[in-house]
């Protein structure tokens, strides 16, 4: 038996709870899953012609979990979804569901809905027709498909629409009926290609937070690939960050925003502005000093020698140029810019040849001489690359 | 503007000029001819005649032409669903580079290839011989009606395929993909959601299918020449056996009639679209 035929024989309520389903799934697989990975994804490799897109991929996902995959265009991110949907053929490794290996099988017997960014409506049916498609697939009755397509768009506040044309809908209802699509045929796995990235911003918001509170409810396991970082965090219970077809990280959202890694993660978790820092031991703690002989005293534990800092435009603030603050390094500047993007100031300050965003709450005139704190716990510390500095965004 | 551009109507005129000494002249003619008795007045004499002597060869002529409209399109489903949806790369690739051929062979070509192929000591029974599918006193001729739907067909086909591979190369491939991902094979998806979107260009293509191959002489009269045979044959026989333009003109009215039938049915298949959108 295949993943996807079991979902028909149990034409079950979509409103089942959370452990109720899971528990289904398990009676239906007839394994316990509380040792089988919904997705388990081993040494991974797939290639286009003679070009590595991924260089031997490992990721295990739990039942009922929410993982972003969150990567800069091109590093394989939505390769990866796709060769997990079966649109994609594996070079080498494996890719389990529910312990069953399914590198080598056809997309359609995988048992999994997808998402797409384009929505990937299909223009010549109605909305009942694209949402019943599934179960029309599977051969359930046609009023058995009329009620369960009711139920489904109920649920998406969608009611009344069955008989629309879909080219007569908005994005965002379009991208629900994509939803309801999906989430029709109560799929194990739900795999989502960006498919918010077309929707206007405030549609999005809404449309994540629903996808999110659906996922809790029915209990489904989800992917989503997005570029979105904030997407990424709001959504997903584990993020990963993938670069050049490897994963650079993988971890909670405040774990990967927090603590990144390596200085890819880093900089695209939003730390995009690096200083150059000199560690050295002194007396209980370090002492940090940079190029242009700003010094601190530190008490924290941070690695020693040359190192770069990254950190975010909220990091930093602005003080006095003369002021010294414990833990902090403070930088003498020059404000040359100010904007008031709402909420907060947001500071161009020159420090030498460079130039660093600053988020300020306070008002500072352009031109004046001031200091960049920086507080030394909020900095993320890597060894010294042959990274320029400055303003990566 | 104010007032149509005499530059811009002297620069259709050449065309518009070639249109209608070529093309309008000729045919108000020979349709004005067709209604028109020996004496002068208006009268269906000759259609009546045309239909005493070749009511037979209307019907042959149909017959030939809506079965291959209908074999040219699925074999044109079939070339295209599997350009678009096989995975196998060496299918694609020797049916992406054999199937555009017959396109550039012209009819009168194709006919005499077929006589040679298709004969009861051909190429085709010969083949089947020596692979001792068959005994050589089985063998049969297909140079009748067979031998014509064959010959339009292989000559179709690739032109309908290429219309319709384009246009299924050209709808959003992630529809497809929803399609399998949900569970549909790729016949039902083919048939189920991507020839619904295509059908435009399919409909398209059939349509000038039919119209070609009804105005083709060179096949019917290379391939098949004996009774019953098709229209075009038989004007062409009416006008040099015998310098009977009423007669011919009066098949060619029929002929019209035909074509006419099946641009009406593209026609208002457009208008719906349009209404819809």
């Amino acid at each position: 038996m295949t993943v996807g035929q079991a979902s028909h024989r149990h034409p079950v309520v979509i409103f089942s709870r959370n452990n109720r389903r899971v528990k289904r799934i398990r009676e239906d697989i007839g394994v316990d899953d509380s040792v089988l990975a919904a997705i388990d994804v081993d040494h991974l490799q797939v290639s286009y012609g003679s070009q590595q897109v991924l260089h031997g991929v490992s990721l295990s996902v739990a039942p009922g979990e929410f993982i972003a995959i969150l990567g800069s265009s091109g590093c394989g991110k939505t390769t990866l979804l796709r060769t997990i949907a079966g649109f994609q053929k594996a070079s080498g490794g494996a890719i389990r569901l529910y312990g069953q290996d399914v590198v080598n099988m056809p997309p359609e017997k995988r048992g999994m809905a997808m998402m797409f960014q384009s929505y990937a409506l299909w223009p010549h049916m109605t909305v009942l027709g694209n949402v019943g498609y599934g179960l029309r697939l599977r051969g359930v009755p046609k009023d058995e498909i009329r009620s369960r397509v009711a139920a489904v768009l109920k649920m998406l506040n969608l009611s009344g629409l069955e008989d629309r044309k879909v080219t007569n809908l908005s994005g965002g209802q379009r991208q629900r009926v994509a939803l309801g699509r999906a989430l029709a045929i109560e799929p194990k796995i739900l795999l989502l290609d960006e498919p918010l990235s077309n929707l206007d911003a405030k549609v999005r918001i809404q449309l994540r937070s629903e996808i999110k509170s659906l996922q809790s409810r029915l209990g489904f396991t989800a992917i989503h690939v997005t570029h979105d970082r904030e997407e990424a965090m709001t959504m997903a219970d584990r993020i990963v960050v993938m670069d050049a077809g490897r994963i650079a990280q993988v971890g909670a959202p405040k774990e990967v925003y927090d603590r990144p890694n390596s200085p890819f993660v880093a900089s695209f978790m939003g730390a995009d502005n690096t200083i150059g820092l000199d560690v050295r031991p002194s007396g209980g703690g370090v002492e940090v000093s940079t190029d242009n002989g700003s010094t601190a005293f530190y008490g924290g534990e941070v690695p020693v020698g040359s190192l770069t800092a990254y950190f975010r435009d909220d990091v930093a603030s602005l003080d006095d140029p003369n002021a010294r603050v414990d833990g902090s390094i403070i930088l003498p500047g020059k404000i040359t810019q100010r904007t008031y993007p709402g909420g907060h100031y947001r500071y161009v300050v020159a420090i030498g040849d460079r130039h660093f965003t600053v988020t300020d709450d306070r008002y500072h005139d352009v031109d004046r001489p001031v200091g960049m704190r920086l507080p030394l716990a909020s900095l993320h510390l890597f060894p010294q690359a042959q990274s320029t500095g400055g303003n990566h965004a | 503007m104010a007032k149509p551009s005499f530059l811009g109507l002297l620069l259709i005129a050449p065309a518009l000029i070639m249109i209608g000494a070529l093309f309008l002249y000729p045919l108000g003619f020979s349709l004005a001819a067709a209604f028109t008795e020996p004496g002068g007045g208006l009268s269906l004499t000759h259609f009546q005649k045309a239909y005493e002597l070749y009511s037979t060869d209307i019907l042959f002529t149909l017959f030939i032409v809506v079965v291959s409209t209908l074999l040219t399109g699925l074999f044109s489903i079939v070339i295209a669903g599997i350009l678009t949806l096989s995975e196998t790369p060496w299918l694609i690739a020797t049916l992406r580079n054999l199937y555009r051929w017959p396109l550039f062979i012209p009819f009168i070509v194709a006919a005499q290839c077929m006589r040679t192929f298709l004969a009861k000591n051909g190429l085709m029974n010969n083949s089947f011989v020596a692979l001792g599918l068959m005994e050589p006193i089985q063998t049969t001729s297909f140079l009748d009606w067979r031998g014509i739907i064959i010959t339009f067909v292989w000559k179709q086909v690739p032109f309908v395929t290429l219309m319709l591979a384009g246009a299924m190369a050209s709808i959003d491939r992630a529809t497809i993909e929803a399609g399998r991902n949900l569970g549909a094979s790729r016949l039902r998806v083919l048939v189920e959601l991507v020839l619904p979107q295509v059908a435009q260009t399919l409909l398209v293509g059939l349509v000038l299918s039919f119209v070609t191959m009804l105005s083709v002489l060179s096949v019917p009269m290379m391939v098949a020449g004996s009774q019953p045979t098709m229209l075009t044959v038989d004007m062409a026989f009416r006008i040099n056996s015998y310098g009977d333009y009423a007669t011919a003109n009066a098949l060619g009215v029929i002929s019209y009639f035909m074509a006419g039938t099946v641009a009406w049915i593209y026609l208002r298949h457009n208008v719906k679209r349009e209404v819809q959108a």
